[in-house]
């Protein structure tokens, strides 16, 4: 491998660590908080890809789709979290799955009535999509550079968020010791939709920036969803920073297994995976 | 008895007999004999995802793996145009997916809750795109099997696998048999401290059992019978493709299993059947079914928690 194309890889591999990062943080983050496993997070990641569509070829603009996907993923947060998760608080982790899957079930329906089974794609914006130059045959795309630090800034705000601010203050507290916040007189199920509807939104909006890096197909949620339940296990579940190391890893080891171990390339971050439970069966940063 | 309940004992007097007879009315048509013979291999999957969920408490979203291992463990060992003995595979299989459930298991085990659920999902994700990408199993396509094993021990040959009719015997006895099989587990000395475990791990730890062990051989034990049900599958519909591996065909066992009634085993057969029913019927009157049995799922979860073996001991047990 040469210089120039290790060095693709590896920008390559830490955008899609960040892309995963983003989606794995609101998977953790809820399991951390509110103790519910999400199997229908993936579908969130779908549901953002295509709103995403739906809204540029409504708008014409990428960035004004990515703020109404956001928004609207947010409240689609919200109304689920009253409606269907607020019910799992009591229950075990059987009828979390269960309810969960059937949620996927339910977003996957939608999805092939409103939008269709077709693959879909949307343009890159314009105003990215000039590409670097490396060397004279290699040049890299500005758009993934900038999905890249966005995903940065994203994880520097939840960074701040989480450890500077009041509702920072609160979902720490409440990862904790729930009934100890509920004594000091705050409404923790105000705060489980917060936590909820943010976590929604952050698959959403990993859908969203990466709906011009790919196509848009039925079943891209369950392929991110494996994909994130193998960054939170080597990271450890309910931890943000577990969550940071685990995805970066496992965008690196899967983006050189592709161009180094081509035979093996799918299997390989399972195979990382496994390794890692061998040695820590909780995972590396576990709460 | 070996019933544990009257529920149990009415279910199993009305269906066997039933599904004996079920052939004859239905003699003009094999569509919805191979139909009712999938159903009852499926029942034999769920009923081992079942034990390993409602039994011992081990929840895993990678049943499927072993579903899957059994049609393409079937089409590595087996020569491709030559028959070879039914039962002689089926050690075979349930043998190797034993040992692969071991050391699969060993990882796994070592985990709980959450975790495991994630764990065993990957795994089987892992054993998934092995095989959509892999040549020599024809990646997604999968492989057809062109000769169909005969089944004859010590000279006499009951079943003829060409015949949708034979086969369904064929799984009817295996389901009786599988259904057989774990009363009897579960009232050996194994099932009760496997019981004990569920219950509570600390005390049974505390009483001299090691759970690892314990938990190990079960989760080996509903992975061979799993493998077993695959191998059946693959062989009904002479072909075996990565789709039986993937992770909605454990999410759609689990979904069944809970619908029938968790932990019961003969509720498998209930959640089985009602769920493919309107599967089936959905299919036909809508494309967009699943949106119907997303929101079915969904609903059972919220108002239905001890599935249907649940609801038929409390309208029939009397305390």
């Amino acid at each position: 491998m040469t210089t120039s194309l290790f060095f693709v890889q590896l920008i390559n591999g830490l955008q899609y660590g960040l892309l995963l990062f983003l989606i794995a943080s609101g998977l953790t983050l809820v399991f951390g908080v509110m103790g519910i496993l999400n199997l229908a997070h993936g579908s969130m990641y779908m549901v953002g890809a295509y709103l995403a569509w739906y809204f540029v070829q409504q708008t014409g603009s990428f960035t004004l789709s990515a703020v109404i996907s956001a928004i609207i993923a947010l409240l689609i947060g919200i109304v689920v979290e009253r409606t269907l998760i607020q019910r799992l608080y009591r229950r075990n982790h059987l009828d979390q799955v269960l309810l969960t899957i059937g949620m996927i079930f339910v977003f996957n329906a939608l999805q092939s009535i409103l939008w269709g089974n077709d693959p879909l794609g949307v343009q890159v914006p314009d105003a990215m999509s000039a590409a670097i130059p490396l060397t004279d045959v290699v040049e890299y795309p500005v758009y993934r550079l900038f999905v890249a630090l966005l995903c940065v800034a994203i994880a520097a705000i939840m960074y701040y968020m989480i450890n500077r601010t009041r509702l920072g203050m609160l979902i720490r507290a409440g990862e904790s010791n729930r009934e100890m916040v509920e004594c000091l007189g705050i409404d923790i199920s105000r705060l489980y939709t917060i936590v909820f509807a943010i976590g929604v939104m952050l698959a959403a909006v990993a859908g969203v920036i990466a709906a011009p890096m790919s196509s848009i197909v039925p079943g891209m949620g369950e392929h991110v969803l494996i994909a994130c339940f193998v960054v939170v296990v080597i990271g450890g579940m309910g931890s943000i920073k577990g969550a940071l190391i685990g995805a970066l890893l496992v965008g690196l080891v899967d983006t050189f297994a592709s161009v180094l171990l081509p035979q093996l390339s799918s299997m390989m971050i399972y195979i990382l995976m496994a390794f890692i439970l061998l040695i820590k069966p909780q995972g590396l940063f576990s709460s | 008895m070996l019933f544990n309940n009257r529920t149990e004992r009415y279910f199993v007097w009305v269906f066997f007999p039933l599904a004996l007879l079920m052939p004859l009315f239905l003699e003009q048509n094999t569509f919805y004999v191979s139909k009712l013979t999938t159903v009852m291999i499926f029942a034999i999957f769920v009923m081992s995802l079942d034990y390993l969920v409602g039994r011992c408490g081990l929840i895993t979203l990678g049943h499927a793996m072993f579903y899957g291992l059994g049609g393409y463990i079937f089409v590595m060992i087996a020569p491709e145009y030559e028959a070879v003995n039914f039962w002689v595979y089926t050690f075979y299989i349930c043998v190797i997916a034993a040992a692969v459930a071991l050391v699969i298991g060993f990882l796994v085990l070592r985990t709980s809750g959450i975790y495991m659920i994630m764990i065993t999902l990957a795994f089987a994700q892992m054993t998934y795109y092995f095989f959509s990408d892999s040549l020599d199993f024809g990646g997604n396509d999968g492989v057809f099997i062109y000769v169909k094993p005969d089944t004859s021990l010590f000279g006499l040959s009951l079943f003829d696998l060409e015949n949708p009719t034979h086969f369904y015997y064929l799984c009817l006895l295996s389901l009786f048999n599988t259904l057989f099989f774990f009363r009897l587990v579960t009232r050996s000395r194994f099932g009760r401290v496997i019981d004990s475990i569920h219950e509570n791990p600390g005390r049974t730890t505390a009483l001299g059992y090691n759970i690892f062990v314990f938990r190990l051989m079960a989760y080996t034990m509903a992975s061979a019978l799993g493998a077993y049900a695959g191998y059946l599958f693959t062989l009904q519909y002479g072909f075996v493709n990565p789709s039986m591996l993937a992770w909605t065909t454990s999410g759609s066992a689990l979904v069944m299993s809970i619908l029938g009634g968790i932990g019961s085993i003969y509720g498998a057969i209930l959640g089985v059947l009602v769920y493919e029913g309107l599967h089936f019927s959905l299919e036909h009157l809508t494309e967009h079914w699943l949106l119907f049995m997303g929101a079915l799922i969904i609903l059972m979860v919220i108002l239905f928690k001890n599935g249907i073996a649940g609801y038929l001991e409390k309208l029939l047990e009397r305390r």
